[in-house]
């Protein structure tokens, strides 16, 4: 069984956010979620100001911390490595999101919260709520698009090469900036990268495993 | 209200905020009410106290009550029961239901069947285990999380059990001062109010040494926005009026009830918040930097 992971090229990213978007668009996030993040930050003072660009998301850990302090089994692992809630199981503690090292769980506390403020919900939004029915209360976070590497495993395609089977945000990325794929594979892409360009993943000292790693400057 | 800024999670210590924004005050709360019903219970089965151990009931109802608030989906809480192999929330549900089932038949048999000694005794007993656990579970669920530092400490459950039966024993007292066993009460409650600040200071310390963040995180709670329920409620409420009051009254001889009723309050007051300044002052790491 594949074990998905991703690598993020840190050097080929411009912050365009496309990626954010992507995934805003794919799964219909509710606005004041995120399941993807561009983080742009300008550190120092002038004249020695440096911008760092990093898009995170969830690890998906193998040694995930939100799987283990779940206290009812809604977060677990698949056995490719996705971690996924399943919301009818999710009572909303809040455990997990308070033990991921990363921070990218939200709970889905605001169901009534517009786009456009005042102005109700966009048909956009009220198709999101029937494709994607995000339970109020509920922690949400990224599934690795799931649905789609599934989709694309059932017509044989290949996730990380072709593009129905890849995640949205590493299809949309203009810069080629990620790359998905097997981390269980020596010959993926995403191994290749991994070592040859000594590809790290965030926080290594939690000991959580993440699946996705950055090559960094 | 301050809006955190989408790349200070990259370049700053971050503050939790599911466990004490908005509804997340709800499970400070229920830990708080876990921790002193626990105690009391404790307290109150030793010195047998029914109105105690009444009390201790009562005050679980609470946490529960607390801890329904704050969950997001609370008719599926029954769900809870199902991971308490990995689980501390799961855990800590199954010992607050037990400690609820047993005290209230501990209640029923010592009000209506004090006869039955061997029984009372034995469900004292049970009680009393689960009084425990429910009392220091609060404190593992806390400590189990390692992306937090300050938390991440193996003396938080000590602090959280030796607070919430130190704030028990005070409540126990408030409600027996006119009984004969109030000087022994009295004695104990010096003893775990000592314990308690001891406990405190040394946690404190030794998340200084521990890591950069969590040195960071009590640096927060000392001097920032925390730093004034931090002093007022932790160390003068909670720690100097009460060791005051002691003191006092141990050299006096005898107390006012006036003044052990102020010093069972401000104590009480002190435990609140203390598991207020702790969830509070929980940070993570930035994302772009490691210890």
């Amino acid at each position: 069984m594949a074990r998905w992971g991703m690598v993020i090229n840190l050097h080929r990213c411009i912050g365009c956010y496309s990626c954010q978007i992507a995934c805003r668009q794919e799964h219909f996030v509710p606005r004041g979620i995120y399941f993807n993040r561009v983080l742009i930050a300008e550190t120092g003072s002038f004249p020695t100001i440096k911008k760092t660009i990093m898009p995170v998301q969830c690890n998906h850990c193998k040694e995930a911390a939100c799987v283990k302090v779940c206290p009812t089994g809604a977060t677990f692992q698949r056995e490719d490595g996705i971690v996924i809630v399943d919301d009818k199981k999710c009572v909303g503690c809040g455990y997990c999101a308070v033990a991921c090292p990363y921070q990218q769980r939200t709970r889905f506390e605001n169901s009534k919260l517009e786009y456009f403020p005042g102005q109700g919900f966009t048909p956009y939004e009220e198709l999101g709520k029937e494709l994607f029915p995000y339970k109020h209360g509920t922690v949400l976070k990224c599934t690795f698009c799931m649905e789609r590497v599934d989709e694309g495993l059932k017509k044989g395609l290949k996730p990380g090469v072709d593009r129905d089977a890849t995640p949205a945000c590493v299809i949309t990325c203009p810069t080629v900036t990620r790359s998905f794929g097997d981390l269980d594979d020596p010959y993926s892409e995403i191994s290749r990268l991994i070592a040859e360009k000594k590809a790290t993943p965030l926080h290594q000292e939690f000991d959580t495993e993440p699946s996705i790693y950055y090559i960094r400057f | 209200m301050y809006q955190r800024q989408p790349f200070e999670y990259m370049t700053k210590y971050t503050q939790q905020k599911n466990w004490i924004d908005g509804r997340g005050n709800f499970i400070a709360f229920a830990f708080f009410l876990g921790g002193i019903s626990g105690g009391l219970f404790m307290a109150a089965a030793y010195f047998d106290s029914l109105l105690g151990m009444f009390i201790a009931w009562l005050l679980s109802l609470c946490m529960g009550i607390s801890y329904m608030i704050h969950l997001g989906q609370p008719l599926q809480s029954w769900r809870m029961f199902m991971r308490p192999r990995t689980s501390w929330i799961s855990r800590g549900f199954i010992f607050i239901m037990l400690f609820i089932g047993l005290t209230f038949i501990t209640l029923i048999l010592r009000k209506w069947f004090p006869d039955a000694s061997g029984a009372i005794t034995t469900f004292k007993v049970l009680a009393g285990i689960f009084a425990f656990a429910q009392s220091i579970y609060t404190g593992f669920a806390v400590s189990y999380v390692s992306a937090i530092k300050l938390w991440n400490s193996a003396i938080l459950p000590i602090l959280f059990v030796v607070c919430g039966f130190s704030g028990g024993i005070a409540i126990l007292l408030g409600i027996s001062l006119n009984g004969d066993q109030v000087t022994v009460i009295e004695n104990v409650a010096r003893i775990t109010l000592i314990a308690f600040a001891v406990i405190l200071i040394v946690y404190l310390w030794n998340a200084t040494y521990s890591s950069a963040t969590a040195k960071n995180a009590v640096a927060r709670l000392m001097r920032g926005g925390i730093g004034i329920v931090f002093w007022i409620g932790v160390v003068v409420l909670g720690v100097i009026i009460p060791i005051a009051v002691s003191v006092g009254t141990y050299f006096a001889g005898e107390a006012s009830s006036a003044w052990l009723l102020t010093a069972v309050v401000t104590e009480v007051i002190g435990g609140l918040s203390l598991r207020y300044v702790i969830l509070k002052g929980g940070m993570y790491l930035p994302l772009t930097s490691g210890e």
